[in-house]
């Protein structure tokens, strides 16, 4: 889920990205995305605060929600945009992602599905 | 044993996990008409470049594949997400819409059997009512195409069920013979398996947790069989003795040996992720079919 590729931070200096790809088996319609929460080195970021990017197409995550028309292929990493004050370090981080989806085809009381994966990763710039 | 009627076939979502990671569309597609099968099941949402608006020259790639590899499409998988829209139902309209549009890419593509995962809205995963109304509107559809849409059957739902009772009532009530049932083999196991690898993942916020299921017994095949158009041959671990601790295929096998049932059983292998593991299963799997259906 979470890439190698794609972490860093953001020129203007509002942040860093991170790329998910959908660990789930095939594409959703992005309506059925509640959010993705990100922590770096401990330090949580809101799900409703992160950008998202899909295709060259931004969405903030009420945007996802509420587009019936967009989606989210299996084969489309989606950039997140986290807000932060100061860049990350150059160097190793400990980026957690938690990605909330809906499935129609489970009983309501199991979901969401929620994925989750941390990973240490390096960040260039 | 009597001679087979079916035909081999394999399903792409046999290869999450690898799709788009360690192998191209083309490398699954070959992987397949490597194996021995001779039929494509894939899922739409999941294979389709640009869903659901493939570009043309995917288009064309898609059967010069078919066409190099001596493939033919068999079950095309669709969804009808009836939770897309916040806090409220999905209409029947939006349900149409969802079913016409997967109907219609199907027969693009040369699928005859479209397999729509419905919705639901209980625990014991009743399909949401939407379904009826929505289904019977895109049979006109179905027939134009030359499409028979099934639902599956699949664990944890049981063969005795309502579920299935109210498909076979619209099957009487419509007399349609574009609608009937995908079996997914999986109902048969006789003890879970525990998928190992790919990224963790949990259902729900809280402490709900699936209800247990009986075992269901392969003799309850019997009841549904003459509306079963498709099977999907579920697994999950062919051990290195070619044996399957998980789903009865002897006792399956002998059932649609007997009855002459035609149609193609669709390997969907959802064991453990690994590189190279589902194009191994896969074969182990037509290897114990093939030996149990050829006498020495």
């Amino acid at each position: 889920m979470i890439q190698t590729r794609g972490f860093r931070n953001r020129a203007a200096g509002d942040g860093f990205e991170v790329r998910l790809r959908l660990p789930y088996y095939r594409g959703l319609w992005t309506n059925l995305i509640e959010g993705a929460t990100i922590t770096v080195d401990g330090e949580r970021f809101a799900a409703d605060d992160i950008g998202w990017s899909i295709g060259g197409v931004r969405y903030s995550p009420a945007e996802l929600r509420a587009s019936e028309t967009a989606r989210w292929p299996v084969d489309v990493p989606a950039i997140l945009a986290v807000p932060r004050p100061r860049p990350l370090s150059i160097g190793f981080h400990t980026v957690a992602a938690e990605l909330r989806l809906r499935m129609s085809y489970i009983p309501e009381e199991l979901q969401p599905t929620v994925w989750s994966e941390e990973r240490r990763l390096v960040i260039t710039r | 044993m009597t001679e087979p009627r079916f035909e081999y076939g394999v399903s792409l979502y046999s290869y999450t996990g690898e799709y788009g990671v360690t192998m191209t569309l083309d490398d699954c597609v070959e992987d397949v008409a490597d194996l021995g099968a001779t039929g494509l099941e894939i899922l739409g949402e999941a294979h389709v470049q640009d869903y659901p608006n493939p570009p043309a020259a995917w288009i064309d790639a898609w059967f010069a594949r078919l066409e190099r590899y001596g493939l033919t499409p068999t079950c095309y998988g669709s969804w009808v997400d009836t939770r897309r829209f916040g806090g409220r139902p999905m209409t029947v309209d939006e349900a149409v819409w969802q079913l016409e549009t997967d109907i219609r890419l199907a027969a693009t593509l040369g699928f005859r059997f479209v397999r729509p995962k419905l919705g639901v809205v209980t625990s014991d995963l009743e399909p949401d009512p939407v379904w009826e109304p929505a289904t019977e509107r895109v049979l006109d559809l179905a027939a134009e195409k030359g499409i028979v849409i099934c639902p599956e059957i699949h664990w944890p739902s049981v063969i005795r069920s309502k579920v299935v009772d109210d498909y076979l009532a619209f099957i009487e009530r419509t007399g349609t013979e574009h609608f009937g049932l995908l079996m997914d083999t999986g109902v048969f196991q006789t003890r879970m398996h525990h998928r190992r690898g790919g990224v963790a993942s949990r259902l729900g916020e809280g402490s709900a947790r699936p209800p247990e299921v009986p075992v269901v017994p392969v003799s309850d095949l019997e009841d549904v069989l003459d509306h079963v158009v498709h099977v999907q041959a579920k697994f999950y671990e062919i051990d290195d003795d070619l044996r399957d601790q998980y789903i009865p295929w002897a006792e399956f096998l002998e059932i649609i040996l007997r009855r002459g049932w035609s149609g193609y059983l669709s390997s969907e292998y959802e064991g453990d992720y690994g590189v190279g593991r589902a194009a191994d299963q896969l074969r182990r799997q037509h290897a114990l079919i093939r030996r149990l259906v050829t006498p020495a």
